[in-house]
């Protein structure tokens, strides 16, 4: 009973999302966007998500290839460690690594900042004043996330690759002109935007399953504490099955 | 029309699991007077004001607010109704990263785009002046104290001018000096804005005061309804025996505003 218990409970949740999911969009659809809000959301997830993914890019793109470099030397093949940087990073690392730290920063931040609302009557004072939260609180995040998302996973594409590219000239001795001409090679235009297009779905599940953490959340610190717990672990999990579903298809 | 009760509650029932909340209660809340719903904790007073702001919707029964039925009415109709009512929340429901006078204004940022924003700062002045705490636009909202809060919440549930006021628990966590002087601003503003109040509160020795009207629900019934002094002379076992530990009546006129304690 227990074993079934968990995905009956998955299935319970997702229902209650999907749900949610098209009470914003009746809202969204007949309301004008916030302009103004929007940009400020997005000013703030970009500039709190950015120093962590430089860091994580960075250190990414260094330990690719560290990795890249030992595996290919004894196939004589190191000249090929900017291809494999370059199509790790660009079709799925970068994307995927943007995802997780605006998850873990402006997705943890949106969660519990609607939890402490919830618990604090907030939303049901926004209610009773007559404005609908869904549009009030889901819709300024959700658009600035999707303004910053795309721009965060090109940063973090050419953050992992100049890093990889100086480990492999500056520590590994390999040639530049090398390592340059194999990355560009070996990616297309369509890889990057194919990342956009992630980011972009990255985007809208990290808004919607944070928000709705937040919205669904049980009164009390207890409460704020699961639904941010939860908004980080269902959106990475999420994140990374759409992931591997869009990669399946294009390259698989 | 304007004679017609502003809210109408009609054999009310909720039901949360097994636990019964609201047993058929029905009364009408009269215009322009105050009326206190009282009843020990956990006996269904807040359900039932969540109920007339249509957060929740009963099981059975009627809950009519100038005259659309809450639980059947459409999201605008809601909605219309909503912007005709303020309501003071327990805890104020005050939004943490705006100024107190932010907090005040947002209703006015939101549904009346045809106010400048030096109007808004007038109206929003004006308010803050009502509930004695003038000077405060700008004070951040964690900084407010537990009373401060309670204002700041009013303020804001009068701002737009509303016709009904709801409070709910407007003395919970205050200390008693604190609590005085907000029943004795709640009793200022009833003169001074003449709309209906609707006041939820188990601390009844100061609410009272200031109550024209009394409903109290014990264990999700309406066991006594009517003016101030006919509930509280009733024989009714349940309210002698709330009323009864630390009530003193009011002597006639000793409900005058002037005569409350004042704000410290």
């Amino acid at each position: 009973m227990m074993l079934l218990r968990v995905p009956l409970d998955g299935l319970q949740w997702l229902g209650g999302l999907a749900g949610f999911t098209l009470r914003w969009l009746r809202v969204a659809s007949r309301t004008r966007p916030p302009l103004a809000r929007t940009l400020e959301e997005a000013y703030r997830i970009g500039v709190q998500s950015l120093p962590v993914l430089l860091t994580i890019s960075v250190f990414v793109g260094t330990n690719l290839t560290l990795q890249g470099y030992n595996a290919f030397v004894p196939l004589g093949g190191q000249r090929l460690v900017g291809m494999f940087v370059a199509l790790a990073g660009v079709r799925e690392l970068a994307p995927l690594i943007a995802a997780a730290m605006v998850a873990s920063k402006a997705g943890t931040e949106m969660a519990s900042q609607i939890a402490v609302m919830r618990t604090r009557e907030q939303i049901d004072a926004l209610e009773v004043m007559a404005v609908n939260p869904y549009g009030h609180l889901v819709t300024p995040r959700l658009y600035g996330i999707l303004v910053v998302m795309p721009a965060l996973s090109l940063i973090s594409v050419f953050t992992t690759v100049a890093s990889s590219w100086a480990v492999a000239t500056w520590q590994l001795g390999l040639n530049s002109a090398t390592f340059l001409e194999f990355a560009r090679t070996s990616t297309r235009m369509s890889d990057l935007m194919t990342g956009e297009v992630k980011a972009l779905v990255f985007a809208v599940i990290i808004a919607l399953v944070s928000c709705y953490c937040g919205f669904e959340s049980e009164k009390g610190p207890a409460g704020v504490g699961k639904a941010t717990n939860r908004a980080v672990v269902v959106s990475c999990v999420m994140c990374v099955t759409f992931n591997y579903l869009v990669s399946q298809a294009l390259y698989g | 029309m304007d004679d017609e009760a502003p809210v109408r509650l009609v054999d009310v029932r909720k039901r949360f699991g097994d636990l019964v909340v609201l047993d058929g209660v029905s009364f009408d809340i009269p215009r322009g007077a105050t009326t206190a719903i009282i009843g020990p904790s956990g006996t269904g007073k807040s359900v039932l004001l969540k109920h007339i702001v249509g957060l929740i919707q009963p099981d059975a029964g009627q809950v009519v607010v100038f005259g659309t039925d809450m639980a059947h009415a459409g999201e605008r109709s809601v909605y219309a109704v909503r912007k005709r009512l303020g309501m003071l929340f327990q805890d104020g429901a005050l939004f943490d990263s705006l100024s107190a006078g932010e907090n005040i204004e947002f209703p006015l940022r939101q549904h009346h785009p045809e106010l400048s924003a030096a109007e808004r700062r007038d109206r929003v002045d004006e308010v803050l002046q009502m509930v004695e705490l003038p000077g405060l636009y700008d004070r951040p909202t964690p900084a407010l104290s537990g009373g401060q809060r309670k204002r700041v919440g009013l303020a804001r549930a009068i701002v737009t001018r509303p016709e009904l006021v709801l409070f709910d628990e407007p003395n919970s966590g205050l200390d008693p000096m604190t609590s005085d002087a907000i029943d004795a601003l709640i009793g200022h503003l009833k003169e001074t804005l003449g709309v209906t109040f609707v006041v939820i509160t188990h601390d009844i020795v100061g609410t009272i005061n200031v109550a024209d009207h009394i409903a109290m629900l014990y264990q999700g019934k309406l066991v006594a309804w009517g003016t101030r002094d006919e509930v509280t002379r009733a024989d009714h076992p349940i309210v002698r025996r709330f009323l009864g530990r630390n009530l003193v009546l009011p002597e006639p006129g000793s409900d005058d505003p002037a005569r409350l304690p004042k704000i410290g």
